[in-house]
């Protein structure tokens, strides 16, 4: 299976939307606690197992996420952690790049999310406790979203409304926010310990998974949300993210300060459906590909980038 | 934002999403239906916009106060002291000092107190070894305790490093200074994002930093601020977990921190034959730091840098 080596730690790895062989990845020096970082778009060879790089741009610091736009081919959303979030064309070369730069958020902006069906406005959520949302024609955020109580770590936009998101935040909190409402309109105190990442389903727009530093993944339903549907237990340290397939309904795939990238089916019982512990240092990137069904990625701070087909080993050659 | 920015190219639309292939569809939802138009429309119209809105410190402790959690929040390693951010919260895991314990990690420890945590000692930057009554924040105020924060085993507070206070000012030139505050405020991101990236996510380092706080703490009781952050990188050696991970990451810290160690011996006299008085002096202070040295390697160039295009 293809496996690329980042001169940076891996922190978050997405493939695009458009082309089904591309994919970028976020990376950080020193693991993203203080140095440089380095944006990567990489290139699944047709012929062979291979990822090349097709272009790579540098930032002063490191990059906690990307998204890739839903509404330009080579846009690129870049999270950084000095604060600001920049807009790479890849069509353009590196001196040409970043086309914009956004500085709002006064700490690290840890996670980048594109609205997959307006197609014209993304979401960031930083350290600072706040969620922004921007538009790729204007220089400021529309709004900003500040009710979290601390870190936000991640905000995901609901896969059918176009105007619903939800965010996780590290004060135990999730939280769905409807952009045309002043606060959030669900708070749900979803963990006793920090809320790492979260992500909608696919397939019902009324389930999210929230994932945590208590280990734990907990389904929810936001129609009935006090207590969550299902509880997925077998990671061994922090949930880092969690991302729903979207070609399965009830696929999800995880990645865990364990190391681990785990495949869960939330509505069985047995629900740990695949474990890969390919990754030597902290798993903290995972993705599932919309082009290609059952095609995964992941990276972490092994500095390797892993594409692999369910079912098989990523470290297969 | 740069000038003369190139405007995005062409919108194109990616291939339909399998979920709206497939054309599924959930029963009712407590949403409202999505709006027309696009989002700056959408948002503009309803009233919420609030376009560049930039969060400032005190909003953020406004929306703590507004948030109905029942539960205690930890405060961020950045907005406080030394003595109770990372290493106090490393501290609190080892039972050495409720004091210690009492600020971030307090609530996850059990130990911490929280009377010495967060807001009291806000802005001050003293303080290992709960020290940061003393030695940061509350008397000394602002940068007062830059130094007191390690220097708690030299025998003071060090509060004379605050520019302001006058007791005894700043004898260094400016350049010092600036170059002091630079690590300091490197070390307070540097700490604060290991809190965050970290050891908040992981009970793995926990166990691993646990061991080298001990080793620091113990360390700076008898040979002072500098040696014990040198243990801590020595003690990042020692502890290495992977044979790559923690040794790099005691390199850079000691690259960035440009802290040298130096040979222990006694304080050289002053010009009368009288010992210097060591932590109310400046020089004595430099005797153990320098100020942050050019960057070795191109990689290191920008670290600092506020460049908005790079």
């Amino acid at each position: 299976m293809p496996v690329f080596k980042t001169p940076f730690n891996g922190y978050s790895v997405k493939f695009s939307p458009f082309y089904e062989s591309r994919l970028a990845v976020a990376t950080a020096q020193n693991f993203g606690i203080l140095g440089n970082g380095r944006l990567h778009v990489l290139d699944l060879s047709p012929t062979s197992p291979t990822l090349s790089e097709i272009v790579a741009f540098d930032t002063a610091d490191g990059v906690y996420d990307v998204a890739w736009s839903e509404s330009h081919d080579s846009l690129l959303i870049a999270a950084v952690a000095d604060g600001s979030v920049k807009i790479y064309d890849t069509a353009l070369p590196p001196a040409a790049n970043p086309i914009r730069s956004l500085q709002e958020h006064t700490r690290e902006v840890h996670s980048a999310d594109y609205n997959p069906t307006r197609r014209d406005s993304f979401l960031t959520s930083s350290w600072d406790d706040t969620v922004k949302l921007w538009t790729v024609d204007r220089p400021t955020s529309v709004r900003t979203f500040k009710e979290h109580a601390y870190c936000v770590y991640n905000a995901a936009w609901n896969p059918r409304h176009s105007d619903v998101f939800c965010s996780a935040s590290g004060d135990c909190t999730l939280r769905i926010w409807d952009v045309r409402e002043m606060g959030s309109t669900m708070i749900i105190p979803a963990h006793e310990f920090e809320i790492l990442a979260c992500d909608w389903n696919k397939y019902d727009d009324c389930l999210l998974a929230s994932a945590s530093v208590d280990k734990s993944i907990k389904i929810w339903d936001v129609r009935s949300y006090r207590v969550p549907i299902a509880i997925l237990n077998g990671h061994g340290y922090a949930v880092r993210k969690v991302k729903f397939s979207p070609h399965r309904r009830n696929l999800l795939a995880s990645c865990s300060y364990d190391m681990s990238v785990c495949l869960w089916d939330f509505m069985v019982e047995d629900s740990l459906v695949g474990r890969h512990d390919h990754h030597t240092e902290f798993a903290v990137g995972v993705d599932m590909s919309v082009l290609v069904e059952g095609l995964l990625a992941s990276t972490g701070w092994d500095e390797l980038v892993y594409v692999w087909q369910q079912g098989m080993d990523p470290r297969a050659v | 934002m740069e000038s003369n920015t190139p405007s995005p190219p062409p919108a194109n639309s990616p291939p339909p999403k399998p979920r709206d292939r497939a054309g599924a569809a959930s029963g009712p939802t407590p949403f409202k239906p999505p709006s027309a138009g696009n989002t700056s429309d959408v948002v503009e119209s309803s009233g919420t916009a609030n376009p560049g809105e930039i969060v400032s410190t005190s909003d953020r402790t406004a929306t703590v106060n507004r948030n109905a959690l029942g539960r205690p929040l930890p405060s961020r390693p950045w907005e406080q002291s030394y003595g109770s951010n990372s290493y106090g919260g490393y501290g609190s895991a080892l039972n050495y000092n409720s004091g210690l314990g009492s600020g971030m990690y307090g609530s996850y420890s059990g130990l911490g107190g929280g009377m010495y945590g967060n807001g009291m000692y806000r802005g001050g930057y003293g303080g290992l070894n709960g020290s940061g009554m003393y030695g940061g924040g509350m008397y000394n105020g602002g940068f007062g305790g830059p130094m007191g924060g390690y220097g708690v085993g030299m025998g003071g507070p060090y509060g004379v490093q605050d520019p302001n206070n006058p007791h005894g000012g700043p004898s260094s030139p400016p350049g010092f200074w600036i170059s002091l505050l630079r690590v300091t405020q490197g070390v307070v991101n540097v700490f604060g994002r290991i809190s965050i990236l970290i050891y908040e996510n992981t009970e793995a380092f926990n166990m691993f930093m646990t061991a080298i706080l001990q080793l620091a703490i113990s360390s700076s009781h008898s040979y002072g601020s500098f040696y014990s952050i040198d243990f801590v990188l020595t003690g990042l050696v020692l502890f290495d977990r992977t044979g790559s991970l923690y040794g790099e990451l005691a390199r850079f810290v000691l690259r960035i921190l440009g802290i040298k160690r130096k040979q222990r011996k006694v304080c050289p006299p002053g010009p009368n034959g009288l010992p210097l008085p060591g932590p109310n002096d400046m020089h004595a202070n430099q005797r153990f730091i320098k100020g942050p040295k050019a960057a070795p390697g191109e990689s290191w160039d920008s670290v600092w840098g506020k460049d908005p295009s790079k």
